[in-house]
């Protein structure tokens, strides 16, 4: 195994490790599990078998991947760099002879493999519980496409966030407004704008995919390799920006002489 | 200049605040002791050379290579820095066996060295505690042992004894002289110059990020001495204390602090002490408290700075 390779394979063991610590992964562990609750609330009535599976897959679009997707990658993100560079403890890394840009992939590889976590069981959870609460299986195609759509959303949202937290001290509210306010208000606007959101890319993936069902109505006027080539890039840039702006970035919390 | 570590006229700046003014000095082989009071620069020194900051202006290489950057000889340098901030969720062991890994080495490599640098600061039996359990001395020892882990080089100890209790403090200055014996090469720094002392005769000195004396400790120490100290001592009568003061040759002046304090001026403090307790067993006189306002030495390195204008 070469020299880099053990040093990337180090740094995602760390990172995923720190993701998942503590009161932080209680939580979003808890808000991961939102959906599945309220799958289940709703199956608890009794309802028809195929709105007990219709709902189950709306619940998908409209909260686990706008509201708890964005959340757990924001957590689990921003932090990445930000709470080091703020507690110093990114000296143990950048005062090693590890490539600067190698952290960046560590880090984001770490803390996607954290989230991904969280985000898949968020989104087939509620799938298996309205199956076995009578709903109507699902063919292999939805839980798949769905799980698909989240990795993606991960990626693209995880090497944003990560990026944010490396070069913003506010990250967390520049994140904060990018996920509820840019990604749910400029998709509801006409003409080309909602192109320039991640979501916009996302639901028509999983247009394509899904041919029936309530995922099925979102638009497909981006081909199939754009909805994919546009997260997966936002993903793959951010990194790659990320390794830059490392390499030349003080990595010493502001402060007076000491 | 051709030492370990060559710093030219290096200069940084934090916004208006200067962290380092134009500082120049060439650390050589061994032990060498960086100090000077809180606010000096010795901190933002260390953070250059760990290539955490990058100079305004000037020139710093540390092994030959410029200070600012990455690279395979980062792995010849070890970096304790000041701050008592890590990863507390680890354990000791982990810490240092995972910053070993992201360094390069095997993982049973890195078990290895890790044991052996956390048994040579005396951490054996705590190394699988948490280190947010750790005592603050604790802290120091896990740091230092994530420092030397990887056999490097040129160490960098930015206030390794803070914090550490005498009995730590002993065992670790036996430690780095033990690691200068090895061979490497340790750049240690202090507030307190006596404990520099104790590790090795060549220092710098610096104050206002700025070079203010460097070489044997000695004659640096004779330049100190030279100069007026000031004591102050509490006593239940002042006046009776200064009248046996006053008759000691060395000392220049005496000044009243209110009812039960007196500052005095010597110029020869360790005739001063020496002196001190056999007055006040002799005359029976009390003296409840002996301060030294040069003992942090913020006195010694004004004089010092002003000798450099």
């Amino acid at each position: 195994m070469s020299g880099e390779l053990n040093r990337l394979l180090a740094l995602i063991w760390l990172s995923f490790r720190g993701s998942l610590r503590g009161s932080r992964a209680v939580g979003l562990t808890g808000f991961a599990l939102v959906p599945s609750l309220i799958v289940a609330a709703i199956a608890s009535g009794h309802p028809a078998a195929a709105s007990l599976s219709s709902t189950a897959e709306n619940l998908f679009a409209l909260l686990t991947l706008p509201i708890v997707v964005m959340v757990i990658l924001l957590v689990l993100s921003v932090g990445q760099f930000r709470n080091e560079i703020d507690a110093e403890t990114l000296v143990y890394l950048s005062d090693r002879s590890v490539a600067r840009p190698t952290i960046v992939v560590g880090k984001y590889l770490g803390s996607l493999g954290a989230a991904l976590g969280l985000v898949i069981p968020a989104t087939l959870i509620p799938l298996a519980v309205a199956t076995l609460a009578g709903g109507t299986p699902y063919p292999i195609g939805v839980p798949a496409t769905m799980t698909a759509v989240a990795v993606l959303a991960a990626a693209a949202y995880g090497g944003f966030f990560l990026f944010l937290g490396l070069v913003s001290r506010s990250a967390l509210l520049i994140g904060l407004l990018f996920g509820f306010l840019w990604e749910e208000l400029l998709p509801l606007l006409p003409g080309d704008v909602p192109r320039f959101t991640v979501i916009f890319y996302l639901r028509s993936l999983l247009s394509w995919e899904l041919s029936t069902g309530p995922l099925s109505h979102f638009s497909t006027v981006v081909s199939f390799g754009a909805s994919v080539a546009a997260p997966l890039g936002l993903g793959v840039a951010s990194v790659v920006l990320g390794g830059i702006v490392l390499r030349y970035l003080e990595t010493a919390p502001e402060r007076e002489a000491g | 200049m051709t030492g370990i570590v060559d710093a030219e006229g290096v200069t940084k700046r934090y916004g208006e605040v200067l962290g380092l003014n134009g500082f120049t000095a060439t650390f050589s082989s061994g032990i060498t002791g960086l100090v000077g009071p809180n606010g000096a620069g010795k901190s933002t020194f260390f953070r250059l050379l760990a290539g955490q900051l990058r100079s305004d202006a000037g020139t710093l290489t540390l092994l030959g290579h410029p200070a600012w950057g990455q690279g395979e000889f980062r792995r010849r340098v070890g970096y304790c820095p000041e701050g008592a901030a890590m990863f507390d969720w680890m354990t000791g062991e982990d810490f240092v066996t995972t910053l070993l890994r992201i360094d390069g080495f095997s993982r049973t490599d890195a078990i290895e060295r890790a044991g052996r640098a956390i048994s040579s600061v005396g951490l054996t039996d705590a190394r699988e505690r948490r280190i947010r359990v750790y005592s603050k001395g604790m802290r120091q020892r896990i740091k230092l042992a994530q420092c030397i882990a990887h056999d490097p080089e040129l160490i960098l100890l930015d206030e390794p004894l803070n914090g550490v209790d005498p009995v730590g403090r002993a065992s670790l200055s036996a430690l780095l002289r033990q690691l200068s014996h090895d061979g490497h090469h340790l750049i240690v720094s202090s507030h307190v110059l006596y404990e520099v002392e104790r590790l090795t005769d060549q220092i710098v000195m610096i104050s206002n990020g700025r070079t203010i004396a460097e070489g044997d400790i000695h004659r640096i120490r004779d330049l100190i001495d030279a100069r007026p100290h000031v004591i102050e001592l509490e006593s239940p009568d002042p006046r009776g204390l200064a009248r046996f003061l006053g008759s000691w040759d060395h000392v220049v002046s005496i000044e009243f602090l209110g009812t039960a304090r007196l500052r005095v001026l010597t110029r020869s403090p360790d005739a001063f002490y020496a002196a001190l307790p056999e007055l006040v067993v002799s005359e029976g006189i009390t003296v409840r408290a002996v301060h030294s306002a040069d003992d942090n030495l913020d006195a010694v390195f004004r004089y010092l700075s002003e000798g450099m204008r």
